[in-house]
């Protein structure tokens, strides 16, 4: 409708501005400083996922690494056998009545019912023999079922290229426990039991090296050893057996002879 | 029975193990018997190598010659003051046979050793462009070699005197005296 105070003129109704809608190429920035967390989010959103495959290789402990609270000798073992027998056997009884002693052979007889401090000596020392002889012949299948992973490591070190020669020739004293232990490794279940026994022999060892020289000790030369050998035995597995484990040196033990060259 | 921990394959015993061992090498792994108490010390014997010296055999044999029948200290002497590369490399070998023998083989004094045999083999040879001007070439071979050493416990043996003439002499009537008419009486 047209008036005065509206007179026909051509008004635009709205503003038109020239806009730019066309994509225009821009050269895209790769050198701009990524941050390691802005790089994977890109990776990640690129890549594929996958479902992730376990790599598993799973392996079983057989024996444990160390000797568990060693058992500690008292000074003056093997001397004062002669002389006092009733102080030692004193002793002997105060060890066994050791309140950890007395636990772990209890956890050991609720695993193995058949074990027993009296017979089991007499089937260490023959454990101790067969093991020794096996070293000598380098009958590798029998040494490891009679000795445990740690300790066959310690007895084959250095020895492949010498020739041993080794005999038993008698026990000067019937062997006894000592000391007995229980431990568990990885879970409160796993359980692995330790005993000391002490043994006090003679033996005859002659080692030779490469080229068949005498390298230590003579073989008609008998030696009176006194020992402290540790076995051990997976109680929880049904087939495990009593195998030895290795030795406690006591701190107060003689010199050993020098390597001849 | 109990498992252990998850591991993955990355730690599997993986190890760089020298793939071929040359027989220079399984001569160290033999193990003699025992010997009885009356018979004389058997000397220690210890073989030591070098595979694939980049240097040429025949360069390498000089040195090898020069040191064969001395002692090791007279050897390690030679070897030092010597100006070529391989008695860089043979020095370094010597020391590592060396340091095997009172380590491993049960050897008392690391001066008491002899170099009873020392030899050159040669290597795995590879060719190279080698590049000439106005686009022109040659090819170029990369020499490799071996170098063997077997160390013997004990004093240098002497050295043998040289022939006089009269050896040579014996010798020769020797010859004649040896001649035999075939078919006589």
């Amino acid at each position: 409708v047209e008036s005065i105070l509206r007179p026909a003129r051509a008004a635009p109704t709205c503003l038109v501005v020239p806009m730019r809608t066309k994509r225009r190429f821009s050269v895209p920035n790769w050198n701009a400083e990524e941050s390691i967390k802005g790089r994977e989010k890109r990776l990640r959103a690129s890549m594929m996922v996958s479902p992730e495959e376990h790599m598993e290789r799973t392996f079983y402990l057989a024996c444990t690494a160390d000797i568990f609270d060693p058992y500690v000798p008292p000074e003056g073992d093997a001397r004062l056998t002669s002389l006092s027998k009733d102080g030692l056997k004193q002793k002997m009884e105060k060890l066994r009545q050791t309140a950890a002693s007395r636990l772990a052979l209890r956890k050991v007889k609720n695993h193995d019912p058949n074990f027993s401090t009296k017979t089991f000596p007499e089937k260490a020392q023959e454990i101790f023999t067969e093991a020794h002889n096996s070293l000598a012949n380098f009958n590798k299948q029998k040494l490891h079922s009679l000795v445990t992973e740690r300790c066959y490591s310690e007895m084959v070190r250095g020895n492949r290229y010498k020739t041993i020669r080794w005999s038993f020739i008698e026990s000067l004293e019937p062997p006894r426990v000592v000391h007995v232990r229980c431990h568990s490794m990885v879970n409160e279940d796993n359980l692995y039991g330790q005993v000391t026994v002490r043994m006090h022999t003679r033996q005859t060892l002659a080692i030779y090296d490469r080229f068949g020289r005498l390298m230590y000790g003579g073989e008609q030369v008998p030696k009176d050893v006194l020992e402290y050998v540790v076995f051990e035995r997976h109680l929880v597995n049904v087939y495990g057996t009593w195998r030895m484990h290795g030795k406690i040196v006591p701190a107060w033990a003689p010199p050993k002879d020098p390597i001849i060259k | 029975l109990t498992s252990g921990r998850v591991f993955p394959l990355s730690c599997i015993h993986t190890s760089a193990s020298l793939e071929k061992f040359g027989k220079w090498e399984k001569k160290n792994r033999i193990v003699y018997p025992p010997q009885l108490p009356g018979e004389p010390r058997r000397p220690a014997e210890i073989y030591h190598c070098r595979r694939e010296i980049k240097y040429s055999k025949d360069k390498m044999w000089y040195l090898a010659k020069l040191i064969k029948g001395m002692s090791i200290d007279q050897a390690l002497a030679q070897l030092e003051f010597s100006d070529k590369k391989g008695a860089k490399v043979i020095k370094e070998v010597l020391l590592e046979a060396q340091e095997m023998a009172v380590r491993k083989h049960n050897v008392e004094f690391k001066s008491n050793l002899h170099i009873a045999e020392s030899l050159t083999g040669r290597g795995h040879y590879t060719k190279q462009i080698r590049y000439h001007g106005k686009g022109m070439f040659g090819i170029m071979k990369l020499s490799r070699c071996h170098y063997f050493v077997k160390l013997v416990e004990g004093p240098p043996p002497p050295p043998e005197p040289p022939k006089t003439g009269f050896d040579q002499a014996k010798e020769y009537v020797q010859q004649l005296r040896n001649r035999t008419i075939t078919h006589s009486l």
